[in-house]
């Protein structure tokens, strides 16, 4: 073998050797996150949230909505309708999820008595005075981000995944990318932190995990805003997934109807 | 039939039944800065709304709301009865404000009863929104009335159908003549005044139709409207008996075709509305209303920004009462931030192109509690008298309201 020829394949496997880890690591990431959204799918899902506004300074506000969502991740409708308190009860939000773009979002305000559509560039405004924008509501599909592993760390005593997802070319996100933590024993979501470019702006930390109708939950969800320093606890109750649903129940139409 | 129709109710799993209600009591009172001669310089009005709702059946819910409410300027009436049709001059002491049957069937839903219907999308006029009439007898804080009828809804994909029939109409209430927000001083009609003769109302029946498209980056709607304005325009004749005026209040003839859309941007949102409106009334106008507004709300900050405009294309209208057309010809805006989860402010401006009208508006806003809510408000009218906004300069006022919400 000559020099030339030599030198070229020395080339070639230090060019394979240093980007295979990478092409790996994406592989590897994406398959976690495929397995995370088949562990999670179902039919439907409704839940009551409770919802505790807390600042700086302690408590503020307790709000209360019921969650209903037909279909799963990038092929789902859901509505989420305030129930408490008293004045926002009615005010609800239809969100329809596509699974290669953001998702299309409707809020329906009885005072009003008239829908309006949230622009995709007003998605990062926070929802109803909680600390969960518009678009943290929608539910990611898999082929909406690319993802990378970043490696392995424990949160809250549970091995995780630490996985880099960006928001692919047609997923328009007020993030520019978010780093996922999917724990190792059930693929359950653990933890999300959310970056405007180099600054994490949003965590959610899961806990209370348990299993309902055999999908691993996280029952509580601790939304942060990290500029505001303030954070909204959600807890899930009177969980369940598929249940009987119905398509006519996620319309404009439907939204208008108080109960 | 009754007792048919509630055992029909009833006889369903409890699963499809569901109940639901909201409400609220009130307390509000206004400081005008100026006096007027018919008017208290403070007025308060006690309000209170309770709204259920019932589904009855998986297609079928019913849903309505009743006020009562009391006030210091007698612009509510002191009458032991329950409004349902809304045509009276004064605010009614008990009403039913809406009560209508919702029947779905898929994708179709339709709606019996007294109830809202809301065209349109601008945020801050529509000139399409022509089953919408309002209580103006405070002209800058009217709220919506409900109309009588029928409405058909179908939705498929991201089109939509809404039909409309309406057989009675509701006319919008308007100021009381001769108090401080009437659209004309008393002395107009010379030293002895004027009486009124009522309203007369139109027989025939309204429709109107409206089809929706909602695309991956715009929305858009086409709309058509057969029926009449719900804006009054007033005649004045001398009576032959004696030196009063009198006054009698009639709604044109309108037909309305309508074109509304959004276009959402990078940095805001394009909304647009335009109204062709013809009438066969030799006394009222043939007007194209129009806006376009801009939209753009980040973090906690949302802003809203556009013009109103007005062509007149036939010019025969002497005395009408016209909110719709007095908020054109003018840039409307709407800043509002929130100042945390329980507390909010806002101001809202109209100033005229030729400035002879200002209307500008602040409020501060902070619930206490669950259940509580004050509001703080203060507006400042100027301009000149000519002018639809410049003429209630006078009715400059700051208010204060207490909600209990349940």
């Amino acid at each position: 073998m000559s020099d030339r020829r030599l030198g070229a394949c020395t080339v070639a496997l230090a060019l394979a050797l240093a980007f295979a880890p990478s092409v790996v690591a994406q592989d590897d990431a994406r398959k976690i996150v495929e397995e995370a959204q088949r562990r999670t799918g179902s039919k439907s899902q409704r839940y009551e949230g409770l919802l505790e506004v807390l600042d700086s300074n302690g408590k503020i506000a307790d709000k209360r909505w019921l969650f209903t969502r037909l279909g799963s991740h990038g092929q789902s409708k859901a509505v989420l309708r305030f129930v408490a308190p008293a004045e926002v009860k009615g005010v609800a939000l239809l969100i329809v999820n596509h699974p290669d773009r953001a998702s299309d979002q409707w809020m329906w305000t009885p005072a009003l008595q008239r829908e309006r559509r949230i622009a995709l560039q007003d998605r990062s405004t926070r929802f109803f005075g909680t600390d969960f924008s518009f678009e943290d509501l929608e539910e990611r599909d898999v082929n909406q981000y690319n993802y990378r592993l970043l490696g392995e760390e424990v949160i809250d005593g549970a091995a995780c995944w630490r996985i880099e997802s960006t928001p692919s070319e047609k997923k328009i996100s007020q993030y520019t990318k978010s780093d996922v933590w999917i724990r190792k024993d059930t693929y359950a979501l653990a933890q999300v932190e959310s970056y405007i470019k180099t600054a994490v702006v949003r965590r959610l930390k899961y806990g209370n995990f348990a299993q309902q109708q055999g999908i691993w939950t996280g029952r509580r969800l601790e939304m942060s805003d990290l500029r505001r320093k303030s954070r909204t606890i959600l807890t899930l109750e009177k969980l369940e997934y598929n249940v009987p649903l119905k398509d006519p129940d996620f319309t404009l139409q439907a939204l208008r109807n108080p109960v | 039939m009754k007792p048919l129709l509630v055992l029909l109710l009833f006889a369903v799993p409890a699963g499809a039944q569901q109940f639901t209600y909201r409400g609220f009591a009130e307390v509000q009172s206004t400081a005008y800065v100026q006096a007027s001669p018919q008017d208290d310089r403070v007025q308060t009005e006690a309000l209170f709304r309770l709204e259920p709702a019932y589904r009855a059946l998986d297609w079928l819910t019913l849903s309505g709301s009743i006020d009562a409410r009391i006030d210091s300027a007698e612009q509510v009436e002191r009458e032991w009865r329950i409004d349902v049709r809304d045509r009276g001059l004064l605010r009614p002491a008990f009403s039913v404000r809406h009560a209508h049957a919702t029947l779905r069937k898929g994708t179709l839903a339709v709606d019996l009863g007294k109830q809202f219907v809301r065209w349109g999308k601008a945020d801050i006029l529509n000139p399409t929104d022509r089953f919408a009439p309002r209580d103006f007898l405070e002209v800058t804080d009217g709220e919506f009335l409900a109309v009588i009828g029928a409405r058909g809804q179908y939705e498929r994909g991201g089109q939509s159908l809404d039909v409309v029939w309406v057989p009675t109409l509701t006319p919008s209430r308007t100021p009381l003549l001769g108090h401080r927000w009437a659209p004309v001083p008393p002395e107009t009609f010379g030293p002895a005044g004027f009486v009124d003769l009522g309203a007369t109302f139109p027989r025939r029946s309204q429709y109107g139709a409206r089809w929706n498209v909602v695309g991956p980056g715009f929305e858009a709607s086409v709309s058509y409207f057969d029926g009449f304005n719900h804006l009054p325009q007033y005649t004045a004749t001398p009576l032959s008996s004696s030196p009063l005026i009198a006054l009698q209040r009639t709604y044109a003839p309108l037909r309305m075709a309508g074109l509304d859309g959004a276009v959402p941007f990078r940095w805001f949102t394009v909304k647009g509305e335009a109204a062709v409106l013809f009438t066969t009334s030799s006394e009222a106008d043939d007007v194209v209303l129009y806006i376009v507004q801009l939209e753009r709300q980040s973090g906690e900050l949302s802003v809203v920004a556009g013009y109103a405009g007005e062509i007149v294309t036939a010019n025969r209208s002497l005395f009408e009462f016209a909110p719709d057309r007095g908020l054109t010809r003018a840039f409307l805006g709407r800043v509002g931030y929130t100042m945390g989860p329980t507390s909010d402010v806002s101001f809202e401006a109209a100033v005229r192109q030729n400035l002879d009208g200002v209307w500008l508006k602040g409020q501060y806003s902070n619930a206490i509690g669950a259940h509580w809510r004050a509001t703080f408000a203060g507006a400042v009218i100027g301009g000149d008298e000519r002018d639809f906004i410049g003429q209630y300069n006078r009715n400059s006022h700051v208010l204060a309201t207490l909600r209990y919400s349940f």
